[in-house]
């Protein structure tokens, strides 16, 4: 009989515990600001004595510095506490969010900004998860050139006002010039051609990895010769041959690739240890700047060189996202404000070589000559070689859709 | 005042079984419901089984099965095999026989984690493992070393899983292993038991419940574990706890109810490795008697 | 035989050795057998503010002792029923208790997951400390349950007698006589807690930065220092805390279960 009773028992607990609170879900619209960027000193008041969470990549050691080391203090002026949430890749902050959502938290998220570019952008867009209509009332919007197409699309879409650039990226190729000659790396074509001839050492991330994305991408323009037909939003028709080309061209190299392209490391952390053991030489980065300070860390070769594939220049821009829900949406704002300071956009500079995402030509000038005044590593490629034909990115239609059929096609072979 | 004996066993159990019931329990069922297909607070959801269908259709999860078993059987039986071995050799040495049992337990203080570091800078192909190769001129590079981490049979998987789980099945043989057993050895030593004999009809034979609970409790560590094949293994072939994380993440909620229903599967054959587990043993129970 | 036990000592201490070896050298390049120079930039890197780690020290240790002290709490009382009454179904509630251990704790929580949101409990310590409860509160349920089972029920016998009280009884005979299966469940749940990672990852949502969290991205670096010199951090507490109580785990006690979770 007892036995029943406990029986009875647990189910009524599990009963409640399935189906409590089980009301409808909230209309998922785009949610205005109810803190108005427009008066900023308002926003400045409520501020004042708030923690921003900011979700973003934290495998990069030199950006953590600058981010918890001068960002913070910045942020401490106006009474704002910096809590950096390190996430190994965006999509995780992107759930949080829609969690909470799809569980009806359309207050107090946990999540109060996000550092985040391409298709989280746009899964965002699609779910109505982002906070829009502040970035172009920012004070500090004055440099930035909102009509420029790196800034007014991400990956394709539209940014809408609805997240604020913070900074600009371009691929490169790390390589070891004891191992590769200038010639080797002047294209993909000659990389592929220098990796048959040393097979084993040169890899990329299996995508989803951000860097390895862009590693099949950057592949890709120089199989079919440009981003060109494949502008626009998403095209079955246009992609199904150009897909095909390159999923030949990658089967074909992958015996000449490190482990005979049995496998492939799971992250760009991976790749850049192997690069660091000696195990690999050469390697796809988005972030060319961070590599001056490895060398001097000696974790790389002093030999380490860079270069721009020609016609395999991908270069983007990433943003700073506000949730709807965020519990603690002003200083957010001062968050994004603070980074488009042309001298945070300088200090980001000296400690990443981080291409800027203001407008160079809108800052004081004095300021543009503290720019081309930083030093830069011999290792490291000078900002307008790594701006040379860059090309933009895909559609995140596109760029979700050759994730997929890589793993399918490659990964899976 | 005493309460009636049920009602007293029941409000006892009733902290341990709420939490049960409330996080396993209800964890184990909403598995369930949302492998098919049930979204809470999500507007639209129907019931299907969509969720069974992409997991039979996904080349990601057929793989698992097979890598997951083999990982997780072997390095069971190699921990029990060598748990015992070990076990039986501690008893045998005289001195140095605390020392030898405390760093049997540092070792079970270990986390997962930090073992799964440990293999990678031991057994990578620069690891410590491939420069002492190349030190006494085996290979020339790292390459030449054989590629135990990142590999497709799952080599430093099972490494760490037996490296960890090893002094574990030694610790709870040595319990069992009390002074009752050198008794029993002894008397069947005198009856004319050679050391082969006292091994096979003694010994072991009180050993096997105890390790085979332990072997148990292993068998199902190693295949519900996800860091050290995260770190360790390949992106494809990955283990069942691996693809069910992964298809979680994923953006594209119609990966959700495949991901549920890897976690169903997941619970069902743990669930079906105790079931038979407490079935053997009862028939062993009754056998013996 | 002799020979055996060094083989032995050897296979436990050798992985070890690259990890000490890692955490106190700056570059150690492939061939090399040692590295060229030591630096103690990885220690230093432990104690910066910014690298976090002091910081999940003291989450893990907070989380770590919360979560055995309740675990112990509301498997005392389970235990007890368990171990010292014969009643019907008990072998279904050993069962049930025996269950959460078993079946990996990933595979309940994913269905969870959700309503921890909803119930903001995701993201916070609090959530962290109640979904930890789940593969901790039935090991000890079923670890004292076999210490009440090996109680010798006369000594509270005696004492009732006496005329003390039920809460006397337990505090001064009950628990006193239970110690050692105490000490060892609270020991491995502390240690089940302090090694949990998913776990933490899925429920914490990234933000309840626990010691293995941190452990986990800076193995996904690239300073292969500062993931060693973390490593050791987080080796040292668990140690510390079962050499502590090495009595207990001796052997003979029924606590030898389920360690294989650590």
């Amino acid at each position: 009989m007892k036995r029943h009773l406990l029986g009875a028992l647990s189910l009524a607990v599990l009963l409640a515990a399935s189906a409590c609170g089980a009301g409808g879900s909230e209309p998922s619209a785009a949610r205005g600001v109810s803190v108005d960027a427009g008066d900023w000193a308002s926003v400045l008041a409520q501020a004042k004595g708030q923690t921003v969470s900011w979700h973003m990549y934290g495998g990069d050691d030199a950006l953590n510095t600058f981010v918890n080391g001068y960002v913070a203090d910045r942020l401490k002026t106006y009474g704002v506490r910096l809590n950096q949430v390190k996430i190994t890749d965006t999509a995780d902050a992107i759930n949080a969010v829609l969690g909470e959502q799809q569980a009806g938290r359309t207050t107090g998220g946990s999540v109060d900004a996000i550092w985040v570019n391409g298709e989280n952008f746009g899964t965002g867009v699609q779910a109505g998860l982002w906070s829009c209509g502040w970035p172009s009332k920012l004070p500090n919007a004055k440099y930035v050139d909102l009509s420029a197409p790196a800034v007014a699309n991400d990956f394709g879409v539209p940014v809408n006002d609805c997240e604020s650039v913070w900074q600009q990226a371009g691929s490169a190729l790390v390589y070891d010039s004891a191992k590769l000659q200038d010639a080797d790396v002047a294209s993909v074509s000659s990389l592929l051609a220098w990796a048959a001839r040393n097979p084993g050492r040169f890899t990329y991330p299996a995508p989803p990895d951000f860097t390895g994305s862009m590693a099949v991408r950057t592949i890709l323009y120089d199989t079919i010769g440009g981003a060109r037909s494949l502008a626009g939003a998403f095209d079955a028709k246009a992609y199904a041959p150009a897909a095909r080309r390159l999923w030949t061209r990658l089967n074909g190299a992958e015996k000449t690739l490190w482990r005979r392209g049995s496998t492939y490391p799971q992250s760009q952390g991976q790749v850049e240890k192997l690069y660091a053991s000696g195990e690999i030489s050469a390697y796809f980065t988005y972030g060319p700047g961070a590599v001056g300070d490895q060398v001097a860390k000696k974790v790389f070769p002093a030999t380490t060189r860079e270069a721009v594939l020609a016609g395999g220049n991908i270069a983007n821009s990433s943003f700073i996202g506000v949730p709807a829900n965020a519990a603690h949406r002003a200083a957010a704002l001062v968050l994004a404000n603070v980074l488009l300071e042309p001298a945070t956009q300088l200090e980001l500079y000296r400690a990443e070589g981080t291409y800027p995402g203001i407008d160079l030509t809108r800052v004081p000038p004095d300021v543009r000559a503290r720019f081309a005044a930083v030093p830069v590593s011999p290792s490291v490629l000078p900002l307008e070689r790594l701006r040379v034909d860059a090309q933009p990115e895909l559609a995140s239609g596109y760029v979700t859709r050759l994730e997929k059929d890589w793993t399918a096609n490659v990964l899976q072979r | 005042m005493s309460l009636p004996r049920r009602l007293r066993i029941l409000l006892l159990l009733a902290p341990a079984l709420t939490v049960v019931a409330v996080f396993f329990g209800a964890g184990v069922v909403q598995a369930v419901a949302q492998s098919l297909g049930y979204q809470p607070y999500l507007e639209g959801w129907r019931w299907s089984t969509d969720g069974y269908v992409a997991l039979w259709d996904d080349p990601a999860v057929r793989a698992s099965f097979a890598l997951t078993a083999r990982v997780s059987l072997l390095s069971t039986v190699l921990a029990a095999v060598l748990g015992v071995a070990l076990a039986l050799l501690l008893r045998r040495l005289g001195r140095g026989r605390r020392w030898a049992a405390g760093l049997l337990q540092a070792d079970l203080a270990v986390p997962h984690l930090v073992g799964a570091l440990c293999m990678l800078l031991l057994l990578g192909q620069s690891g410590l493992l491939s420069r002492i190769a190349h030190g006494v001129g085996l290979t020339a590079t790292p390459a030449d070393f054989p590629g135990l981490t990142a590999d497709g049979f799952g080599v430093a998987v099972v490494a760490e899983y037996v490296w960890k789980e090893t002094p574990f099945i030694a610790v709870v043989a040595l319990g069992a292993l009390g002074r009752a057993t050198a008794e029993l050895e002894g008397a069947a030593a005198v009856l004319g038991a050679r050391p082969w004999q006292r091994m096979r009809h003694v010994t072991l034979p009180l050993l096997v419940p105890a390790v085979s609970a332990g072997s148990v409790l292993v068998l199902a560590f190693t295949a519900g574990s996800y860091e050290v094949p995260l770190l360790l293994g390949r992106p494809f072939p990955a283990t069942l706890p691996v693809v069910a994380y992964q298809l979680y993440r994923d953006t594209d909620l119609t990966a959700r109810p495949e991901a549920m229903a890897v976690a169903v599967v997941i619970s069902a054959l743990s669930l079906a490795v105790v079931a038979a587990y407490v079935a053997l043993v009862a028939r062993l129970a009754r056998r013996a008697v | 035989m002799r020979l055996l036990a060094a083989v032995a000592v050897v296979a436990a201490l050798l992985p070890l050795v690259p990890l000490a070896i890692w955490s106190v050298s700056d570059a150690w390049p492939y061939p090399s057998l040692l590295p060229p120079s030591t630096t103690t930039r990885g220690l230093s890197l432990l104690v910066a503010p910014r690298t976090g780690a002091v910081h999940a020290l003291a989450l893990s240790l907070g989380i770590g002792a919360a979560v055995s002290v309740l675990a112990v709490l509301i498997g005392l009382p389970a235990g007890r029923a368990v171990g010292l009454y014969r009643f019907r179904g008990r072998r279904l509630v050993q069962l049930a208790l025996l269950a959460p251990v078993i079946v990996p704790g990933l595979a309940v929580v994913l269905g969870l997951q959700v309503f921890f949101v909803r119930y903001g409990l995701s993201g916070t310590v609090p959530g962290v400390v109640l979904v930890q409860l789940v593969p901790t509160v039935p090991y000890a349920a079923t670890v004292l349950g076999a210490g009440f089972a090996n109680l010798d029920v006369d000594h509270e016998r005696v004492a009732r007698t006496l005329g003390a009280g039920p809460v006397r009884t337990t505090w001064s005979v009950t628990l006193p006589l239970l110690r050692p299966t105490i000490v060892a469940a609270a020991l491995f749940c502390f240690l089940i807690s302090w090694s949990e990672y998913v776990l933490t990852l899925l429920v914490g949502a990234g933000r309840v930065q626990t010691l293995p969290l941190q452990l986990f991205a800076a193995i996904g670096a690239t300073d292969t220092t500062l993931a060693a010199a973390l490593a050791l951090l987080v080796v040292v507490p668990p140690l510390l805390a079962v050499l502590a109580c090495s009595r207990v785990l001796s052997g003979r006690s029924a606590a030898g279960i389920g360690l294989g979770r650590l």
